[in-house]
C-alpha cells in the first residue's frame, strides 16, 4: 500500500497542477472551482480506480473524469462563484514583482477571453493539445471522439483564435516580427 | 485562408501527418506566404497558451494530496466480485436491504390486506402515475392468485393489525409507508444511494464482452439493479414530496436504465449492453451521481 500511496504522489505531483491549469482554461479562469475539481478527480482515482487502471491510462481517465465535472459545473447556475472566486483571487498572496505579476495577469486574462469564444468541446480538444500535448488519438479517447474530430476541431479553435486574437492584439504582425 | 494547405498546417505542427504528407506541405510552405504566416500564428497562439500560468498556490497544492491520501481508499469491484471492506459500503448495504425487507413485509401485509393479485415483474418506470398497485420481485410472488381485488377489502377491513398506517388507496402503497421508514434521514439514504448506483453503473460498464458478441455473466449487476429499482422509487418520492427537483430528476434519469439492466437476460448480447451504455454515457449519469452525492455528503457534514 506504501509503494501504491509513493506512486499516487508521484502522478498526483506531476499532473495536479496541469490538471488546474486545464479545468482552470476550461472555466474562464474559476482557479478556487479548478482546483476543487482538480482534487475531486484525484479523490475519485484514488478512492475507486487507482490500481485497476492500466499504466498510463490513469492520466486520461483523470482528464476525463475532470471535463465530466467542469460541464457539470457549465450547467449550473454558475454565478454563486463567481463572486467568491473574485474574492479569492484579490486575497491571494503573490511573490512575484508587480510589473511581472501584471504582465501575467493581462496575458492570462487575454487567453481566457479569448477561449472564451470557442465552443466547449473546441477548447477542451485545443487545450488538451496545447497545454498537455496530447496526440489526437490521446485526445479522442479523453474526449470520446474520433481522431477526425479531433483534427477538424483544433484547427477550427485555432483559425478562430487566430482571427480574434489578430484583431485584439496584433498578432500576426507580431509573429512576422518575431520571425 | 483560401489555400487548400490551411487544416494541414494544423496537422503539421501537431506532428501528426505522415512523413510523406509532412514533406508535400513543407514544400508547398516555400511558396505560399500565406500558409507560411498561418503557420506562425499558429505557433505564436501554442506560445500563448503554453505561456498560461494556473494561480496554484503550493500550499494548496499540499493540502490537497493529504486530504486525498487521508480518506477511505475503496477497491473498486472486479468483474463480479463485490467487496464489503468499507464500514460505508457496509452500511449502505444493510439500509437498502433494510429497507427492501421492510417494503416487502409491508406490502405483503397490504396485499393480504387487499385480496390483490401480485404481478412478478419489476415496478414501472413510472408509479406515481400509474393505477395499478406496486409489482413485486419474484422471490415474493403469492402461490395463490386471488380471483376478487377489490370486494373482500372493502367489506373486511383489519385496522387493528397497522396502526401507524394510513389506509391505502389503489395504487398508493408506497405513499403509504409507515413513518418509521420514511423517517430515516432520507438525505443520508439517497447518498448512499447514489453511491451504490454509481458503483454498479461503473460495475456494469466494466462487463467484459467476448468474442462471440455476448456479454459475460451479468447476473450481480441485474441483482443489484432490482434491488435499487425499489430504493429508486421511494426516494423519489421523497424528493417529490419535499420538492427537491435536482434530486428527483436525477432519480427519475437513473430509473429506467436500473430497469433495463434488471430486465436483462442471463447472457445478454452486446448491442443491448452496448445501448444502455451508451445512455449511460450521454445522460453523463455517472457524473451526476458522483456529484450529488458528494455534494449531499457534504450537506451532512
Amino acid at each position: 500500500m506504501a509503494s501504491e500511496d509513493e506512486e499516487f504522489t508521484m502522478l498526483f505531483q506531476d499532473f495536479y497542477p496541469s490538471l488546474c491549469r486545464f479545468l482552470e482554461c476550461l472555466l474562464g479562469g474559476r482557479a478556487p472551482l479548478a482546483q476543487d475539481l482538480a482534487q475531486e478527480s484525484f479523490l475519485q482515482l484514488h478512492r475507486t480506480a487507482w490500481g485497476t487502471l492500466p499504466v498510463g491510462e490513469a492520466r486520461f481517465w483523470l482528464y476525463r473524469v475532470a471535463r465530466n465535472m467542469a460541464i457539470n459545473e457549465f450547467r449550473k447556475s454558475n454565478t454563486r462563484y463567481r463572486l467568491f472566486d473574485r474574492v479569492v483571487e484579490v486575497m491571494s498572496p503573490r511573490a512575484r514583482n508587480p510589473e511581472q505579476e501584471y504582465e501575467t495577469q493581462e496575458r492570462n486574462t487575454l487567453v481566457l477571453e479569448m477561449l472564451q469564444t470557442l465552443p466547449e468541446d473546441q477548447r477542451a480538444a485545443l487545450l488538451l493539445r496545447e497545454q498537455e500535448q496530447l496526440s489526437y488519438r490521446e485526445i479522442g479517447q479523453v474526449l470520446n471522439i474520433s481522431e477526425s474530430k479531433v483534427k477538424v476541431d483544433i484547427f477550427r479553435a485555432r483559425a478562430s483564435l487566430r482571427e480574434r486574437w489578430s484583431k485584439l492584439s496584433g498578432l500576426s504582425r507580431v509573429a512576422r516580427m518575431g520571425n | 485562408m483560401s489555400c487548400s494547405f490551411t487544416e494541414k498546417i494544423s496537422s503539421l505542427i501537431d506532428g501528426e501527418l505522415s512523413p510523406t504528407e509532412a514533406r508535400e506541405v513543407e514544400r508547398h510552405l516555400l511558396t505560399c506566404s500565406e500558409c507560411e504566416l498561418l503557420r506562425a500564428d499558429f505557433l505564436n497562439l501554442r506560445n500563448q497558451l503554453t505561456k498560461f500560468e494556473t494561480s496554484l498556490q503550493p500550499q494548496v497544492q499540499n493540502r490537497a494530496l493529504k486530504k486525498i491520501l487521508a480518506g477511505p481508499r475503496r477497491v473498486p469491484a472486479h468483474g463480479l466480485q463485490w467487496n464489503f471492506s468499507t464500514p460505508t459500503l457496509a452500511f449502505a448495504t444493510l439500509v437498502i436491504v433494510a429497507a427492501i425487507i421492510g417494503l416487502l413485509a409491508y406490502q405483503n401485509s397490504n396485499r393480504r390486506e387487499s385480496n390483490q393479485v401480485a404481478v412478478v415483474q419489476i415496478p414501472s418506470p413510472m408509479p406515481l402515475a400509474s393505477v395499478e398497485p406496486p409489482r413485486q420481485p419474484e422471490a415474493k410472488e403469492s402461490p395463490e392468485p386471488q380471483p376478487s381485488p377489490n370486494k373482500g377489502n372493502e367489506e373486511k377491513p383489519r385496522p387493528t393489525k397497522r396502526p401507524i398506517v394510513r389506509e391505502p388507496k389503489p395504487g398508493e402503497q408506497f405513499a403509504a409507508i409507515p413513518e418509521q421508514v420514511r423517517s430515516a434521514d432520507a438525505e443520508t439514504m439517497t447518498a448512499m444511494h447514489f453511491e451504490t448506483s454509481e458503483r454498479l453503473l461503473l460495475a456494469f460498464k466494466n462487463v467484459r464482452l467476448d468474442e462471440r458478441g455476448a456479454a459475460e455473466e451479468v447476473g450481480y449487476e441485474r441483482k443489484r439493479a432490482k434491488q435499487l429499482v425499489l430504493q429508486n422509487m421511494l426516494l423519489k418520492r421523497e424528493a417529490d414530496a419535499t420538492g427537491d427537483v435536482q434530486i428527483s430528476s436525477l432519480l427519475e434519469n437513473l430509473e429506467p436504465i436500473l430497469i433495463d439492466i434488471a430486465n436483462l437476460p442471463d447472457r445478454p448480447d452486446q448491442n443491448t449492453v452496448r445501448a444502455i451504455r451508451e445512455r449511460v454515457e450521454r445522460k453523463n449519469i455517472v457524473g451526476l451521481l458522483r456529484v450529488n452525492s458528494t455534494a449531499l455528503a457534504r450537506a451532512l457534514d
